[in-house]
């Protein structure tokens, strides 16, 4: 793709719903790439479309919009793209609009709202099969005598067209073809006049006459932001014109529709030809009867989140199962491979393995998800769920949109972010994407389960336990609405939300193909860009945990244990050889001994005082500590710290009944136990609302960027520090 | 009468937007302008947002933007 420089390069550019990106693909094949337009999240789509004659174009996939008022992300991007003002290229060479039959005149819209910005143009008449079927005529010819340009009929998913429009492309670009354009009236030609000169002629800003209008016609419009004449200046010239269109009967910002709308209805008198049966409710209409259904559409929709939900949870399980059974294996592996150097051995088992097993556990979740919302996106449901579920959203600046992801979150954070690109308004995204990680994800389970089982389930019985393990999976949800509710207040400043005028478009059969191929995308993109990202964090934490390794401290180790063992009454050496339980127990002992001198454990220790008032003693805190990229980890390291090895799990006897029994070594509390109800209950909230998990920084910080991710990395551990304080003070004054 | 009051199903003609409000700006953009004939075709369990239909397209929008459109029944 290095040549692609002197190949020409084409904007697809459409409404929502039109099949553009089917087009998209069905032109590129998988010859894309997709990434980030540099400083804004909207994704960025180019592929390579090779025409019949052998020439090579560069296609972009522009985002879905209704209009290029540019108040909106995608729009100004699509503004900008097209006026060449996006990353130092030149515009493009050709627009192909892609048109829905159905809503041709408000395709149409966009259509012509783009021709002003003077690049020539093909439309793309998409979905002709359904519209064929439906009774809807429409003659090509006609329109494109009229329009001045070519208009071909297209069925992405068909192929159907691809030659056509080829060649409609080529001789597009040849003869420089545009669409014809609206004649505005007096007072906004007189306008524009004025915009230009105040604009071009005395401030040397470099605009074109599309961007006039956008400045004219547009309340808030991005291509104000580029301008070099200061805001004050600019803001002032700009509504005096647009006073003075008002005061010659326009409204500034009803102008445009009106008189756009105006100019498109009679070039489209005659060519558009609906028989009766379209007047009839649509097949869409009555499945929405019962999808948007007060009662039985919120039964269907729990019903489907509820399958997106589990099948997240369970169908995932078992493949995340393999991936940490095939990890294991290759640790053991490496780990027998490597006895001679232990530093080697650790490094490529618990290190490298580790920490690629880190990331590639949560890809089975990410497909499994990335498979329903493609489903859900292309049927059409998604519309539908977001309708059914904003009002709930409103009051704290998001939208329904934002339930998906977050529901998902309570799977695993990680496709819920990602999932969170489902959301146009900018802002609700950044606020979704930041409560996400409170939502209580299926790496906390473990550490409930653990601490519940045993502290709590003992003493108070199975009934008590549900009730708290259930009550821990709404701790996040109940942090997480004030504090979206306050990122609003702050990310709005008192501004209005963006509008949320949703399409619910017809539905449709999802494509396979596409669905495969969103899987594919989401999934790469996770392990290329989040996955190494996880793996230098996971290295890190494990040398903080590996080194220093001086031979003292084993030796230390092993000299105390010899000794304690002369005391037992089980012998741990016949003949001076150790018996193999002994040795086993005395390799524990000293792995222990070595996490306590490691840097980490030292850190541990020495931040432990910030623990104290939630009741944790250092070998907590090395947990806590060690859990951040992950908190699963919290489980093994308890198990080294106390000496039972890191292969404990969460249903271990041994770990439970040790935890029981651990008291403080020294300090004003020692020989008492470190682990009370309070103190279960404190970490328990401590997991549940602190940012422990690499995975999702990266992702965040992929998302949107590094800035976000550590600041939300800081807020939540000191919302999950102060929670666990007051879990545990206010524990301690009940039970202590 | 505003539109976010009207009832179910009924026929409405558009008689005036308030195109100072962002979404009516959006929703005049897609065509929703005087003298175009809507309906109300949903309502969220929750009573908000609604969908209406006009020129064959189905638009969901929030009773607080609805209240910037006024309309009148068509008999």
């Amino acid at each position: 793709m290095s040549e692609s420089s002197q190949n020409l390069r084409i904007a697809l550019i459409g409404n929502p719903n039109t099949g553009k990106t089917s087009l998209f693909n069905t032109l590129t094949g998988l010859r894309q790439r997709v990434g980030n337009y540099s400083g804004v999240t909207v994704e960025k789509k180019i592929g390579i479309w090779t025409l019949p004659s052998g020439k090579e174009v560069e296609l972009i996939d522009l985002p879905g919009t209704y209009s290029l008022s540019a108040s909106s992300l995608d729009e100004r991007l699509a503004v900008d793209l097209i006026a060449g003002h996006k990353e130092n290229q030149a515009p493009p060479d050709l627009i192909v609009v892609v048109v829905d039959v159905e809503n041709l005149r408000r395709n149409l819209f966009l259509a012509s709202q783009a021709s002003e910005l003077g690049v020539p143009m093909v439309i793309a008449l998409n979905c002709w099969d359904v519209a064929e079927k439906k009774g809807l005529q429409i003659d090509c010819k006609l329109l494109q005598q009229r329009l001045g340009v070519p208009v071909v009929p297209t069925v992405a998913k068909r192929k159907r067209g691809t030659e056509e429009l080829a060649k409609a492309v080529e001789s597009a670009v040849e003869n420089r073809q545009m669409l014809i354009r609206p004649k505005w009236p007096k007072p906004v030609q007189n306008a524009l006049e004025r915009l230009h000169e105040e604009f071009i002629t005395r401030r040397n800003e470099s605009l074109r006459e599309g961007e006039l209008q956008r400045l004219l016609f547009d309340r808030k419009s991005a291509v104000r932001e580029r301008l070099k004449t200061p805001a004050k200046e600019h803001e002032s010239i700009i509504t005096e014109i647009r006073n003075e269109l008002y005061k010659n009967g326009y409204q500034p910002d009803a102008a445009e529709s009106m008189l756009r709308f105006r100019f498109l209805n009679p070039l489209l008198n005659d060519v558009l030809e609906r028989q009766a049966a379209l007047k009839k409710r649509s097949k869409s209409e009555g499945i929405d009867q019962l999808l948007l259904h007060k009662f039985w559409g919120l039964v269907v929709f729990v019903g489907m989140m509820y399958v997106v939900f589990q099948s997240v949870y369970t169908w995932a399980g078992p493949i995340m199962d393999l991936i940490e059974g095939i990890v294991g294996w290759a640790q053991g592996l490496a780990s027998n491979a490597l006895t001679n150097t232990p530093v080697l051995q650790s490094l490529i088992t618990d290190g490298i393995i580790g920490g690629v097993g880190a990331f590639l556990v949560f890809l089975p979740q990410i497909l499994v998800l990335f498979f329903f919302i493609s489903i859900l996106e292309e049927s059409g449901y998604m519309a539908r769920a977001a309708f059914l579920m904003d009002k709930l959203f409103q009051w704290c600046g998001l939208n329904g949109k934002s339930f998906v992801p977050l529901l998902t979150s309570f799977a695993c954070a990680i496709p819920g972010i990602m999932a969170t690109r489902t959301i146009n308004d900018n802002k609700a995204r950044v606020i979704t994407i930041l409560v996400a990680p409170l939502m209580s994800c299926s790496a906390r389970l473990p550490v409930y389960l653990l601490l519940i089982g045993a502290f709590i389930e003992p003493r108070y019985g199975p009934n008590v336990a549900g009730a708290i393990l259930f009550a821990m999976h709404f701790v996040g949800t109940l942090v997480a609405a004030p504090f979206a509710w306050l990122l609003n207040r702050i990310l709005n400043k008192g501004r209005k939300p963006e509008a949320f005028v949703m399409e619910l478009p017809h539905y449709r059969v999802p494509q396979i193909k596409l669905t495969f191929f969103r899987m594919y995308e989401s999934g790469k993109e996770f392990v290329v860009r989040a996955g190494t990202v996880i793996f230098a964090m996971s290295i890190i934490i494990w040398a903080l945990l590996y080194f220093p390794r001086p031979a003292a401290v084993e030796q230390a180790a092993t000299a105390a244990y010899v000794q304690e063992d002369t005391g037992t009454h089980q012998p741990a050496t016949i003949n001076g050889e150790m018996t193999p339980e002994a040795s086993a127990q005395l390799a524990k002992r000293v792995d222990a001994a070595y996490l306590e001198q490691s840097y980490m454990g030292r850190i541990g220790k020495f931040v432990q005082p910030i623990f104290a008032p939630a009741g944790y003693d250092w070998k907590i805190t090395v947990g806590v500590l060690a859990s951040f990229p992950a908190r699963e980890i919290i489980i093994s390291t308890l198990g080294i710290t106390y000496a039972l090895g890191g292969e404990v799990d969460e249903e271990s006897d041994d770990l439970r009944s040790t935890l029981n029994k651990a008291k403080w070594e020294s300090g004003p509390r020692a020989g008492e136990n470190v682990f009370n109800i309070p103190v279960a209950l404190s970490i328990m909230v401590f997991f549940a609302l602190c940012m422990q998990c690499g995975a999702t920084l990266a992702v965040i910080a992929k998302e949107l960027n590094w800035g976000w991710s550590i600041a939300s990395f800081i807020t939540l551990t000191g919302i999950a520090w102060c929670a666990a304080v007051l879990v545990y003070q206010i524990g301690m004054l009940f039970t202590g | 009468m505003r539109l976010n009051k009207i009832k179910k199903n009924g026929l409405f003609r558009v008689k005036e937007l308030n195109c100072e409000n962002d979404c009516v700006a959006r929703l005049m953009a897609m065509g929703l302008l005087p003298e175009q004939e809507i309906r109300l075709v949903h309502e969220a369990p929750l009573g908000d947002p609604i969908a209406i239909e006009f020129n064959g397209c189905h638009m969901s929008l929030r009773l607080a933007d609805a209240a910037n459109v006024e309309v009148e029944p068509i008999e």
